[in-house]
């Protein structure tokens, strides 16, 4: 991201932002409520535009891509939502194999939605089986668990078949252990397929466990770039009490 | 005098400028001696409906009453279906088009056309397409269609509205294109409550389908008109039995139906 500005309303969300992630590397993103966490990452999806600057995908440029150029690029990105943003009503496979429409075409999509291929049905149930719920393929989405909405959540990602996975508060509504559980299925899922994986925590605890670099943001300004052990006390300190001034 | 008070004011002076336009009387409302005798024959003939004609004059070769009855029934419900039918092709589309997804500069022209179509009752559009298509199947159909789309693509576009648009918001972040983050996003959540809906209007669009009998079209109230002017009240009743069996047979199938939808 270069030189990037953000305004929301009449508040200045980011203001000349720079960061740089590299190829595979695994990133927490971590401070307050309102630090700009949603938005950075939504930006670095192109699911909003940035207002200057630009947010570069290797060589490819956001803020110059042409309307098909965007879809594809979007298409790179894997993004899993707080919420998790399936379709409650559609079984596990539907919900999945929607993670590559944004590569196919009406036809190609509506196929893969009423009728996948044996090829496609057998690729989605590998990854199911890789975050263990292999036997949940034809549940209703409604039917599942929170644990394993949230997993499905990560395989439709994952079978978008993406470079760079984005994942927005996956733990702000689970319990300590199991919040331990999907972000080491996260971090181990990004390195086997060798993504890019940046992560919005409110729990720096697991940041630091889990991620090589944590970066804190606040007020739309990175207060730290750091990895875990050489992250100062103060530092946190500063980025969670400042707020409450 | 709050708003309430000067609404309820307003509702009853209206009331009573109705019924002072209408010259209506409290005496009018009760039936004169000769319609209280045509109450009597005709509710005294419910507990005796006919099961073959009243008519002593039936030609020879004529079907059975009872056949007849069955062959009336199933036309109204073929008008209703081929009716409801077009109405969902064009109706559901419509409220794609007329929910808040979609531009104002086409969901406000498609609002306005939904409007028209569904503030002209089936009737007058029967009226209508009988003068201009003629006396067919067609036109029937087409005129029960035009309103059921409109008042189909009015409440469908509500009730997109109303549904969850994160999954087809999240599809759209993948660059799904609009269409296909529709279809897969939005439309199988609403569906259930669609549904019900179409059901609901399947069971109107039978009851307009036997209405269209007084144009001359053979569902079950072309034969319920020329009973009730030939004053066999008995086979009247059998109709209008015949018909609350239809639709609570439909009401009960339906219900199975949109329960399969929400499980």
């Amino acid at each position: 991201m270069q030189s990037v500005s953000l305004q929301r309303g009449d508040t200045k969300v980011f203001q000349d932002f720079n960061l740089q992630v590299q190829h595979g590397e695994q990133v927490a993103l971590v401070g307050p409520s309102g630090a700009g966490k949603t938005s950075l990452l939504r930006m670095m999806a192109g699911g909003i535009p940035s207002e200057s600057g630009d947010i570069l995908h290797g060589d490819a440029s956001f803020a110059s891509a042409t309307p098909k150029e965007l879809r594809s690029l979007r298409a790179r990105v894997g993004f899993i939502h707080q919420d998790h943003a399936l379709v409650p009503n559609l079984r596990v496979c539907s919900n999945i194999v929607a993670g590559r429409f944004g590569r196919q075409g009406l036809l190609q999509a509506l196929r893969a939605l009423i009728a996948p291929t044996q090829e496609t049905r057998l690729e989605v149930l590998q990854l199911l089986d890789q975050v263990g719920i292999g036997d949940k393929m034809y549940h209703r989405v409604d039917r599942l668990s929170g644990g394993e909405q949230q997993r499905v959540a990560i395989v439709r990602a994952l079978f978008q078949k993406p470079d760079a996975l984005l994942a927005d508060e996956p733990v702000a509504s689970v319990d300590p252990e199991r919040a331990r559980d999907v972000i080491g299925l996260l971090t181990k899922v990004a390195q086997e397929y060798n993504l890019t994986l940046v992560v919005s925590l409110h729990d720096i605890a697991l940041a630091r466990e889990f991620f090589p670099r944590v970066v804190g943001l606040r007020q739309g300004k990175i207060m730290f770039d750091a990895a875990p052990l050489d992250l100062q006390e103060g530092q946190l300190q500063e980025l969670y009490s400042i707020q409450n001034k | 005098m709050n708003h309430r008070t000067s609404t309820l004011f307003a509702l009853f002076i209206a009331a009573l400028w109705a019924w002072w336009e209408l010259d209506l009387k409290f005496v009018d409302l009760f039936p004169t001696k000769g319609g209280a005798q045509i109450a009597r024959d005709f509710f005294s003939a419910a507990w005796r409906p006919a099961i073959d004609y009243q008519s002593e004059f039936v030609p020879q070769g004529a079907p059975p009453f009872l056949w007849i009855v069955l062959q009336g029934m199933l036309r109204t419900i073929y008008f209703a279906t081929a009716a409801m039918t077009l109405a969902v092709v064009v109706g559901v589309p419509l409220s794609a088009l007329g929910s808040r997804l979609v531009p104002s500069w086409v969901r406000i022209p498609v609002r306005i056309l939904v409007g028209g179509m569904r503030s002209v009752h089936e009737l007058l559009w029967a009226i209508f397409f009988l003068a201009a298509i003629g006396f067919n199947s067609g036109a029937a159909v087409i005129a029960l269609a035009i309103p059921y789309a409109g008042t189909l693509a009015k409440i469908g576009a509500e009730m997109l509205d109303e549904t969850s648009d994160r999954a087809y918001h999240a599809m759209r972040g993948l660059g799904t294109g609009k269409l296909m983050a529709f279809i897969a996003g939005l439309l199988p959540q609403a569906t259930p409550d669609l549904a019900g809906y179409a059901f609901y209007r399947f069971e109107c669009a039978i009851r307009s389908s036997a209405v269209l009998g007084f144009f001359g079209y053979e569902t079950a109230g072309y034969y319920l008109k020329s009973s009730f002017e030939n004053l066999h009240y008995q086979e009247v009743w059998t109709w209008l039995y015949a018909f609350v069996l239809l639709v609570l047979f439909l009401e009960a199938w339906s219900g199975q139906l949109r329960r399969r939808f929400v499980a």
